[in-house]
Order: structure tokens, then sequence, then C-alpha cells
């Protein structure tokens, strides 16, 4: 895939989080809205397309602690805030070479994690389990070896111990657990079909009512 | 060598007509000895011939000084010579056409020494070119209990009980506890096999083999790693829910097995994909040796249950919550009665204790025509998919056994029973063993394994039903 030879052929390790989700995109799965930007001229074309609330995130393939260096701004509510968030990102990372996105903000408090890991052994393994600051916390995810099947997907989210979130609660309705099961199936997939991919977090991919969605994203290479 | 011709020659390695022990010995301070003791007090009824070049005689039977000395057909060659002298004697074994050898050296893969890797590599292209199937190296050996072949290093395990259990281990160490543990339980045993270093019988070779195996109702595998763990996937899952495979898989305190800059690869222990691959192909995934074993007798004694409704019956009430709460904890589902069984069982229980399901049969502890009608109902109840029958014995109802033991004896497993009569040594032995006996009951120690035990019959009656 082009996105993935161009990475490699400048020599990262890994896929911007815009760049992550254009791959996801392209097999289906569901991701934000999102424009990717480095000149302030663009950022009220941006903010006006995808509309307020909107979230606004720095952007460049070997990124990390995004959220501990303020590279992350949510809930911008008005042109000012835009701004002003963009200066001050773009101040931070300027050495970097990064870019600012201009993104959707997803309201939902369901926050999943879906991901690829190439085993040594096993080859491509599709893994399911609660996602934001829980995932390394709790360790509550399952595991499958690529490809699987819709049972497979339905069983890894049975048997993660948090798995009454994707029911009906709180005012909430289910998760749309058929979605759900095809992002995990072509997540083992695209595992089968670029090999140059060593990993891919999806973290958080939040339900949106009963919708996933892709909110951040990581793809790490092994070129 | 073509599937058929794997399972032809694995077939015929574990059902050999003439054995011969390669490096067999007089003196206790060598394998050969104990493999030469294992096959003669084992009483296999086909040939034994030793083979010495230095000896005409060992324990008493006439030996031949090379396999190529030999007239007549050997079908396997167990191997106890020293590392170097293997290569050549797999070369006689070639031109004897011989195609099955345990090969018990050691000094292959698993030494530091890389030569024990290179020479295994040399050994697999010999096996491979002559289509012998290998069995080690490094390994005890294998016994087939039906034959009353122990081609093994360890003459006791010929006083295993026969039945269906086969276990397949890694480890010799294992096998050996595994075996030990099911001889003192009275598991009955078809095949124990150490798989060794694994030249060229891996578990995904072994798998088909004792699928067709008549004498083999049940699997149990004991796996540390594996190279190619998808082989054993793929030959699982081509037989899922035909005979029941159970897994034990050790080495999980490593974690990922590389630095990772993501949080799938750092969560991605080993363990945690071996569960799932477990599930994914079929193969009923057990966290202890221990909880190996009950399933594996489980399975060879109780019919799968319809669905997950379990009843608990208890004649003391803290054994009876220390089985549900294990039953809750693995999915099953403590299921209300019938409401016909609840009113029978509500005429004949006074309302002294817990009377919906658990049952705590307490009150009429003495009253055996009771105690009978409630086990009774509850076994017939439609909603009711298997039953957990508990009881500690006290000095005033020492009767208890013999008067429910018809009722056992005639229930016989229709739905899976599993009991845990609790009793100080001496009491209640020989009824619980002539229960055992006519197959009635499965009896465990302790109520929490009479849960898991039910629990993994539940899991095995998912995939069974999926393949009818």
């Amino acid at each position: 895939m082009d996105i993935i030879d161009k990475a490699i052929k400048e020599g990262r390790n890994a896929l911007s989080e815009h760049e992550s989700k254009e791959l996801l995109r392209r097999y289906d799965i569901p991701v934000t809205r999102e424009i990717e930007t480095a000149d302030e001229k663009e950022i009220l074309t941006a903010v006006n397309k995808i509309g307020y609330p909107l979230v606004m995130k720095a952007c460049a393939p070997d990124l990390s602690h995004k959220t501990e260096r303020g590279l992350v701004r949510v809930d911008i509510r008005n042109e000012e805030e835009a701004l002003s968030a963009f200066r001050e990102m773009m101040e931070e990372v300027k050495d970097d070479g990064a870019t600012v996105l201009v993104q959707e903000m997803v309201k939902g408090s369901r926050e999943l994690v879906v991901g690829l890991t190439r085993d040594s052994q096993f080859g491509p393994c599709v893994m399911f389990g609660l996602g934001g600051i829980f995932t390394e916390v709790l360790k509550d995810v399952s595991f499958r070896v690529a490809p699987i099947e819709k049972r497979d997907a339905l069983e890894m989210m049975q048997e993660i111990k948090a798995r009454k979130i994707l029911g009906a609660i709180r005012g909430m309705p289910a998760a749309d657990l058929d979605r759900l099961a095809d992002i995990l199936i072509k997540i083992g997939n695209i595992g089968l079909e670029e090999e140059s991919i060593q990993e891919i977090d999806i973290n958080p991919l939040i339900l949106s009512n009963s919708q996933p969605i892709a909110v951040d994203a990581l793809v790490v290479l092994n070129p | 060598m073509s599937e058929t011709e794997i399972n032809n020659n694995i077939t015929a390695l574990f059902n050999p007509e003439t054995v011969a022990v390669i490096g067999a010995s007089e003196s206790p301070r060598k394998l050969g000895y104990h493999v030469m003791k294992s096959l003669t007090d084992g009483g296999f009824e086909g040939r034994i011939v030793p083979v010495n070049p230095g000896s005409t005689e060992i324990m008493g039977i006439p030996s031949s000084p090379s396999i190529d000395a030999f007239p007549d057909p050997i079908d396997l060659a167990i191997v106890v010579v020293p590392a170097q002298v293997v290569p050549k004697i797999f070369e006689e074994c070639e031109r004897k056409a011989i195609k099955g050898v345990v090969l018990i050296t050691a000094g292959f893969k698993e030494i530091d020494d890389p030569s024990g890797d290179q020479q295994q590599m040399a050994l697999a292209k010999i096996a491979l070119k002559a289509g012998i199937m290998v069995l080690g190296p490094n390994t005890f050996g294998m016994v087939n209990l039906h034959k009353n072949l122990n081609a093994s290093f360890t003459p006791d395990f010929s006083s295993a009980k026969k039945g269906g259990v086969s276990l397949v281990s890694q480890s010799g160490g294992v096998s050996h506890l595994l075996a030990f543990m099911a001889m003192r339980q009275g598991v009955g045993l078809s095949k124990v096999v150490g798989l060794g270093n694994r030249l060229n019988v891996d578990f995904a070779e072994i798998l088909p083999y004792l699928m067709e195996d008549a004498e083999t109702k049940v699997m149990v595998f004991y796996l540390e790693g594996l190279d190619d763990p998808r082989r054993l996937m793929t030959a699982a899952k081509a037989n899922k829910g035909k005979k029941p495979v159970i897994a034990i898989k050790t080495g999980n305190s490593k974690t990922g097995d590389k630095a990772s800059l993501s949080h799938t690869g750092s969560m991605a222990g080993n363990h945690k994909i071996y569960e799932g691959a477990f599930r994914q192909a079929g193969i009923l995934h057990a966290d202890s040796i221990e909880s190996a074993l009950d399933l594996a007798q489980a399975l060879v004694i109780c019919p799968p249950p319809k669905d997950n409704r379990i009843a608990v019956l208890t004649a003391q009430a803290g054994p009876g919550i220390a089985a549900c709460d294990v039953c809750e904890a693995m999915g099953l589902e403590i299921h209300p009665f019938k409401p016909e069984t609840q009113a029978i069982i509500n005429k004949l229980l006074p309302p002294l204790a817990i009377r919906t399901n658990p049952v705590d049969m307490g009150p009429v502890w003495l009253d055996p025509l009771s105690i009978n009608n409630i086990i009774e109902t509850v076994m017939e109840d439609s909603t009711i998919d298997g039953i957990i029958l508990l009881t500690t014995y006290a000095s005033a109802n020492l009767e208890l056994l013999a008067n429910i033991s018809d009722l056992l004896i005639k229930w016989n497993q229709r739905k899976p029973l599993i009991t845990c009569l609790a009793s100080p040594p001496g009491v209640w032995d020989r009824e619980v063993a002539d229960l055992e006996k006519t197959g009635a009951i499965f009896n465990l120690p302790t109520p929490e394994r009479t849960a898991k035990a039910m629990a993994g019959l539940c899991s095995y009656g998912v995939l069974a039903r999926e393949r009818d």
C-alpha cells in the first residue's frame, strides 16, 4: 500500500495518526472525520468543515506522549480557541516536523481497544479489549489468531471482564456487535495482507451511541 | 510423507509386533536395562530383540549384535545409545525398513552447544528420506497400555489402569507426574507419550492419530512452547468436537517476546494468544495439571451436558455454596427448577434451609426416602442439564451412601453427575470405589473441583453439539 511504502522509503518505523487512519479507512474501518494541516491560513476552513465542538491534535509519525505534552486539545468551540491551540501546539512540536489534525469530537464514554500484533510464533493476532487509560491498567483484553471468523470475534467480546459495557447500560444503547466483529475481522485481514505491519493499535475505539469509531490509531512497521 | 503415510507409520509405531532395544543392557545403571525391564515386566506379547554388540543374551532373551544382523523384520526400535552413534543407527533402521523409532537418547536440540541442533537436523533428514516416525530425541519413551507395550525407561507405567485417557507431553517430568497422578486417582490410560525434542512427531502429528485411535477417548496435552503453533491449530480445528482435547500450557510468566511500541504488542503475553488460539481451534484449556486430569476423567465417565443449567444438591450448606461460587465464576447457571420440581422438593423438605437451587438437604439428612426423592426429582427436571451432589460424612449419616447407591447406579450418568462425597480415611472409601467402578459417579475431593470439571464438560458440550 502506498502509505506504507512511502513511510518505509522515508526510513520510518511507524505511520502518523492521520496515515494510520487513512489505512484503516481503506479497509472500511470507521475513523474520525479529520483534516491535516500545518498552515495557519487553512485552520479556519478546516474548523468550519469539521464543525464545533472539535478536537485538535499534533500529528507526526513518532509523536508519543501526546496527552502529557499538551498536544491533544479537546472541546474546542470557536475560532479563537482553534487558532491559539494551533499556535501553541506548533510551537511545542516545531522541531518534530509535525502537523495539526482538526478532528471531529466523538461523543461517547465507552472506550475500547482493537489491535493487531505479529507474534513470532503465531504470526498476526487480533486483540480486543477495554480501551483508553484502562487498557494498560486492567489489561482486560482477549486475542485470536488471524484470520478470524465472526464467531471468534463475538467470543472475543464476550471474554473480556468488562463485556457488559457492550450492552445497553445507563441509557446508552447496546454496541453494534456486527460492526465491531467486522472491524476485528478486517484488522486480522490487514495483518495477513500487509506483511510489513508489525502492530496496529486503535485506542480508543469509541462507541458513539451504538457505533464504533476509531478516534486514535497507530500503525507500527517492521520494514 | 503424506498425511496418510504419517498416520500409518505412527499407528505402526504404537502397535509393533517386534521391538528392538538398541543399547539394551544388563546393568541397572544404564537406561537400556530399564527399557528392557519395562518391556518384559509390562508383559509385551510381541517379540523383544535386545541389540548390543557385546552380548549374546540380555535378561534371558537372545540378543543381536546389530540391527543388520537380525534376520527378521523389526517394527519399532527403542534407541538408548549415545548421541554420536545415533546417525549410524538411523541408517541401519532405514536399511531394515523400520518405520518407528523411540529415540530416548538426549544431547540434541536441547543442549546449549549449537552442534546439538545441527545433529538433530541431520537426523531429521535421514528420517524424512527413510519415512521413519521418531518420538524424541530426549524422551522417556511411550506406553501403549492396551497393547501391554511399555516402550519407556519407567517400568512402573505398566501398572496404570487401562482406559481412555491419552497423555501427550513435551516434558518427560510432567508426563511422569500426570501418569503417577492418574495411577493414584484411578484414571484409566490409553497412551502415555513423551514427544521430547519432536524430531518429526509433534502435537500436530499425534492429534490426528489419536483422533482415529479407538482406545483414546480423551487427550491431555502438556505444552511449553511450539515452533509453529498454527500447525497444531489446523489439526485441532479439522477435528473440532470429535474427541475432547485438553491442553495445559505453561511458561506463561514470560511477557511479550519483543520490546513493543504499541499497547497491543506489549499486552500480547504469549499466554493470552495461546488461550485465544486454543478456543479458536476447539481445544479445552486447563489452568493446571490437576484440573486437566479431573476434566479428562469427567469426560470419560460423564456425557457432556446439553446446556449450562446446573443443579447443586448438598447435604450441608457450606460445600454447596463453595460449588455455586465456582459454577457462577465459570459461567454456569444455577438454574431455578421447574415449578413441579420445586413443589415436590417443598413437600419433602421443611422450610428450614434453602430449598431452591442449590438445595440444602440437611433437614432430611436421616430420611433416605426423602433424599432419594429429591435427587431423583431433580435428575428428571428437563430444565437441569447437570448435577453436582455434595455430602460430607457424619457419624449419624453413615448409611447415606448405601441408601442412595441404587438410585445413582440406576441413573447411570443419563445427565452428568459429579459428586464430592467427603469422608475421613477408611469411611465410605469402599462404597465410593464401588460406585466409581460401576461408572455411576465421578467423585472429586472438593466442591470447587466438581464445579470446575462440570464447567469443562459444558465447554466440550458446546463443541460436540456444533459438530453434530
